[in-house]
């Protein structure tokens, strides 16, 4: 769905990431994992290019969509994005943050979109909180509320950059429910995380990055509880120390 | 205080009050256009447009307010041979002097907005100018206000510097009446409650704004 070839990214002398290949297929659920400067938030945003990559290529659909002729628009408004901080719009109420996109690309009249909207919110569970502003809401209610709108493009794909690394412990699991909810209705997702529970519980395949590299990748099972690779082995037992869920530490050593 | 002092300073002064108001209002109006163009391409990577507006704007706040009028009304015109009217290069000059420190508002205020904000918009399929319009400019308006309104103050109250080109607006017709006269405490007295009046109006306007647009 997604083919990624070669794709490279450098911010001036350093290199971020050297000769990525990653296909995503539909309905699939990869999780990207490694220590902090790895490379991967960039690689995601590499995908929706709100970093231009470097070189290499992106196919979506047939077509390059790193080529200068492509409208990178049409891309975004099929693949969603939900970020670590949320970053929804301060002035605007939840319902007007989910409803803004669809009716500004013209995907949807005004009463639509808001028919979506309400559909969405109850997904996520926040039907109450449509009129207020994401100020008022706790950071597991604003990811939410980030979650409801970018599906509100309803998009064939969702990227996930550490949705879950701002929120206070204990909202975090409100968050994961309605990401494996996703999953389970054959969303194809794309997530950088440090949840090592919900990439082992929902992922069909794990990719461990590292010093721009892809180090290893495999079903959660070969990568987390069974790493080839020394970094992998390394880095899941440095981390998993620090976890709290210690199912995967002892294996990890 | 008798009746002709009345009689002769209430017109002269209304008559200033309303080129006085003219060119405030005007001049502000300009300004707005020239300081949301000027901080806009500040903050973009337009090189060549970047480069003219920082010039227009180092000119203006690297000489006074009072040596822009001069300037504009006894240079430019030698330049161009043509004749300007005083009002018309008050306005000029309250646009010009106003717009160069407006620039600087906005463009802070459009840097201030979170680019988060903007990512987030982009990554849904927004094109530019839906961003800034429907994402950007809400906050940065909300950020602006303050130092517009600021900025608003100091111009209505820079007009009475346009006195020194001849332009008949308030402080110029309260000096001519308090030459002729000699009555210069009621005179300066009525002028100065002007100003209070009117300043102490857009102060106002400034806190309703605030509550209304600002949460």
């Amino acid at each position: 769905m997604i083919n990624i070839c070669h794709m490279k990214k450098n911010f001036g002398e350093l290199e971020v990431l050297r000769d990525i290949n990653v296909h995503i297929h539909p309905g699939e659920v990869v999780c990207i994992i490694g220590p902090s400067g790895s490379g991967k938030s960039t690689f995601l945003r590499c995908i929706n290019q709100l970093e231009k990559p470097s070189g290499g290529e992106i196919l979506y659909k047939g077509e390059n969509i790193l080529d200068k002729s492509y409208d990178i628009r049409k891309f975004r408004e099929e693949v969603g994005m939900v970020f670590q901080r949320f970053n929804l719009f301060p002035l605007l109420t939840v319902r007007e943050n989910v409803c803004l996109a669809p009716v500004l690309t013209g995907h949807k009249s005004k009463a639509e979109a808001v028919t979506i909207a309400e559909e969405l919110l109850k997904k996520v569970g926040l039907s109450e909180k449509a009129d207020v502003y994401p100020a008022t809401l706790s950071g597991g209610q604003q990811q939410r509320v980030a979650i409801a709108r970018a599906l509100a493009m309803e998009p064939q794909a969702l990227l996930f950059d550490e949705p879950t690394s701002a929120l206070d412990p204990e909202l975090v699991g409100d968050v994961l429910e309605v990401m494996k909810e996703l999953a389970k209705e054959g969303m194809t997702m794309v997530v950088v995380t440090h949840e090592m529970s919900f990439a082992h519980e929902v992922a069909d395949r794990v990719i461990f990055m590292a010093d721009g590299y892809i180090v290893e990748s495999g079903t959660p099972d070969q990568v987390l509880e069974h790493p080839g690779e020394e970094r992998t082995r390394t880095f899941l037992a440095r981390f998993l120390t620090t976890d709290k869920t210690e199912k995967y530490a002892g294996l990890a050593r | 205080m008798d009746a002709e002092f009345y009689q002769t300073i209430i017109p002269m002064l209304l008559s200033g009050i309303r080129i006085t108001f003219f060119i405030a209002v005007t001049g502000i109006l300009i300004g707005i256009v020239i300081g949301s163009l000027c901080g806009y391409i500040l903050q973009t990577e337009i090189k060549p447009l970047k480069a003219v507006a920082e010039v227009y704007i180092w000119i203006i706040r690297a000489t006074p307010l009072m040596v822009q009028a001069l300037y504009v009304y006894f240079v430019i015109p030698k330049w161009l041979g043509v004749d300007l009217p005083a009002n018309t290069v008050g306005i000029i000059v309250i646009a010009l002097n106003s717009g160069a420190f407006m620039s600087e508002i906005v463009k802070g205020a459009l840097q201030s907005v979170d680019p988060g904000q903007k990512e987030a918009a982009a990554s849904l399929g927004l094109n530019g100018a839906q961003i800034l319009f429907h994402v950007v400019i809400p906050p940065a308006f909300k950020i602006a206000m303050p130092g517009l309104f600021n900025q608003f103050i100091i111009s209505v109250k820079d007009t009475a510097l346009l006195s020194v080109i001849t332009v008949n607006e308030v402080t110029h017709q309260a000096q001519n009446y308090a030459a002729l006269s000699f009555q210069t405490i009621p005179t300066y007295t009525v002028l100065a409650l002007f100003y209070l009046v009117v300043i102490s109006v857009l102060i106002v306007l400034q806190k309703w704004v605030e509550k209304r647009f600002c949460c």
